[in-house]
């Protein structure tokens, strides 16, 4: 069986799921938009938010945070980079390297901002259908006459359809050089570029496959979309998610920013 | 009924190679034809013309007395597909968006829409998986699920090409039982192949195909012994002088 990554959709029946996927879409930009201007005090009050809607929607958290571990070795660069190059107080002196405390902080909270913003985008796409981001894509794009609406929703859904493809390809490629003791070459390049090539060029053959099928199954762009409906309990959860973000936006403008 | 005519078509790609070559066919309605051939004799290349999906240099592919390229709806709708790498078709992000993605090119209205992925997934025992990731089907289940897909269009015809490839037995044995039932049900079944072990027994009809000219043509026991010179292992049972039984037997 195909691993799966954290990013695809997990059917159910929560708040979530039942949510309007337009509300979804503008819920992600304000709490992101607050997020990336969020301190220590407001991030803290965002995480318990998410962590409540994670446990609302039965998240398997152990596998995510086991599937993002990735993401968490990204983390650590942003974490380092930012510990090292920001000057101010040495912390740590080490072989004429600096550590400094302002860049400490600046790492933890820089790496805590991109981890909640991942959380969000998670939490939308694992309770979100494809067809229903298409739709809410064409919906916000319709009052644009220049911009193909269908075309770019289409594009987009089968981007975050192909993603799961993509990385089993990826694991599959890796694991087959593995076995031919692709570890013994200590190049990174070289190695980068056996991975690239051949994943470059399978990802393109699953495109052309998946083209030719969706012809032969009649694909137009003039098809029957899913409807949105907006009920009551998104204009309840959309005054929420805005109390919210003035919520964090008043910490951190009257309370401290630690 | 002659479902599909095939007047003299013929296909070169854009590299100068020849697809297929002056190939001249009448299916009728309701019959089971086997294509084989090895790899490279034209077999996809042949079936993708049905549909429209490759429209001949020469010649005119006729589905129910009207050519492919007058209307390729039409044809893409009369004639369904079921390609060789499930994976590779799976549209939706769950099995029932997958199953409605056909009907929704087709610009039905939702309740018929709805009423056909309920009908396509209950045809292929498939009801209980509807809001199941795909990716997280068997092999066998995802053949199944590219049959749904298909069915869900209400076609005349339905094209194999390779099924049986990367299943195991339970897998196979699924699919053979999808396609049985199907051509039961009236359809016309296309099943392009080089392992006739697992399918001849259902087949009324097989054609061989070599260097993308049909070679062969005719009633199944009249001709499986002489597949083997064109790269087409004989079934076990036909080389021990033995009738060939069904893998579902």
């Amino acid at each position: 069986m195909a691993e799966l990554t954290p990013f695809s959709y997990r059917p159910g029946a929560s708040v979530l799921h039942q949510q309007d996927v337009r509300f979804k879409l503008v819920f992600i930009a304000v709490i992101s938009l607050a997020g990336m201007k969020a301190y220590f005090m407001s991030l803290s009050v965002l995480s318990f938010a998410l962590f409540s809607a994670i446990l609302i929607i039965h998240f398997p958290l152990k596998s995510i945070l086991k599937e993002l571990r990735y993401f968490f070795i990204f983390l650590i660069f942003v974490f380092a980079a930012r510990a090292l190059c920001t000057s101010g107080t040495p912390l740590i002196e080490f072989m004429g390297i600096d550590i400094t405390r302002e860049g400490m902080y600046d790492g933890i909270l820089v790496c805590w901002r991109l981890l909640l913003i991942v959380l969000v985008g998670l939490l939308f796409v694992s309770t979100t259908r494809l067809s229903e981001i298409r739709a809410a894509v064409e919906w916000f794009l319709s009052p644009f006459p220049f911009i193909p609406g269908k075309r770019v929703a289409t594009m987009m859904s089968l981007i975050i359809r192909f993603i799961p493809v993509i990385f089993e390809q990826a694991k599959e490629t890796s694991d087959a050089q593995r076995a031919r003791g692709v570890e013994n070459r200590k190049n990174p390049v070289y190695r980068l570029m056996k991975l690239a090539v051949p994943l470059v060029r399978r990802t393109f053959e699953s495109a052309d496959k998946l083209a030719v099928a969706m012809e032969a199954r009649c694909y137009t762009e003039k098809r029957v979309n899913i409807e949105l409906y907006a009920t009551r309990n998104d204009w309840i959860a959309l005054f929420l998610v805005l109390c919210l973000c003035v919520l964090l936006s008043a910490i951190d403008m009257f309370g401290c920013l630690y | 009924m002659n479902i599909l005519e095939i007047e003299n078509i013929s296909h070169r790609f854009s590299d100068g190679a020849l697809g297929i070559d002056r190939i001249n066919l009448t299916i009728r309605e309701g019959e089971f034809v086997v294509i084989a051939g090895r790899n490279g004799s034209g077999k996809t290349t042949f079936l993708r013309h049905l549909n429209g999906l490759l429209l001949p240099d020469t010649g005119m592919v006729r589905i129910a007395g009207v050519p492919v390229s007058e209307n390729i709806v039409r044809a893409r709708q009369i004639v369904g597909m079921v390609f060789q790498d499930s994976d590779s078709q799976i549209v939706g992000e769950t099995v029932y968006d997958d199953v409605a993605f056909g009907p929704e090119n087709l610009c039905l209205d939702k309740s018929e829409v709805k009423r056909r992925v309920s009908e396509a997934l209950r045809a292929v025992n498939l009801e209980a998986f509807a809001d199941q990731r795909p990716y997280l089907l068997s092999g066998g289940e995802k053949r199944r699920l590219a049959v749904a897909g298909i069915l869900a269009m209400k076609p005349r015809v339905i094209v194999f090409d390779e099924p049986f490839s990367n299943l195991d037995y339970p897998g196979t044995k699924q699919v053979l039982n999808q396609v049985l039932s199907l051509h039961n049900a009236g359809h016309t079944i296309l099943v392009a192949t080089h392992d006739l072990e697992k399918v001849i027994a259902l087949a009324d009809r097989l054609l061989i195909m070599e260097d993308g000219r049909v070679v062969m043509d005719g009633l199944p026991e009249d001709i499986i012994m002489k597949v083997e010179a064109f790269g087409v292992r004989e079934p076990c049972a036909s080389r021990l002088g033995m009738k060939i039984d069904s893998w579902l037997n």
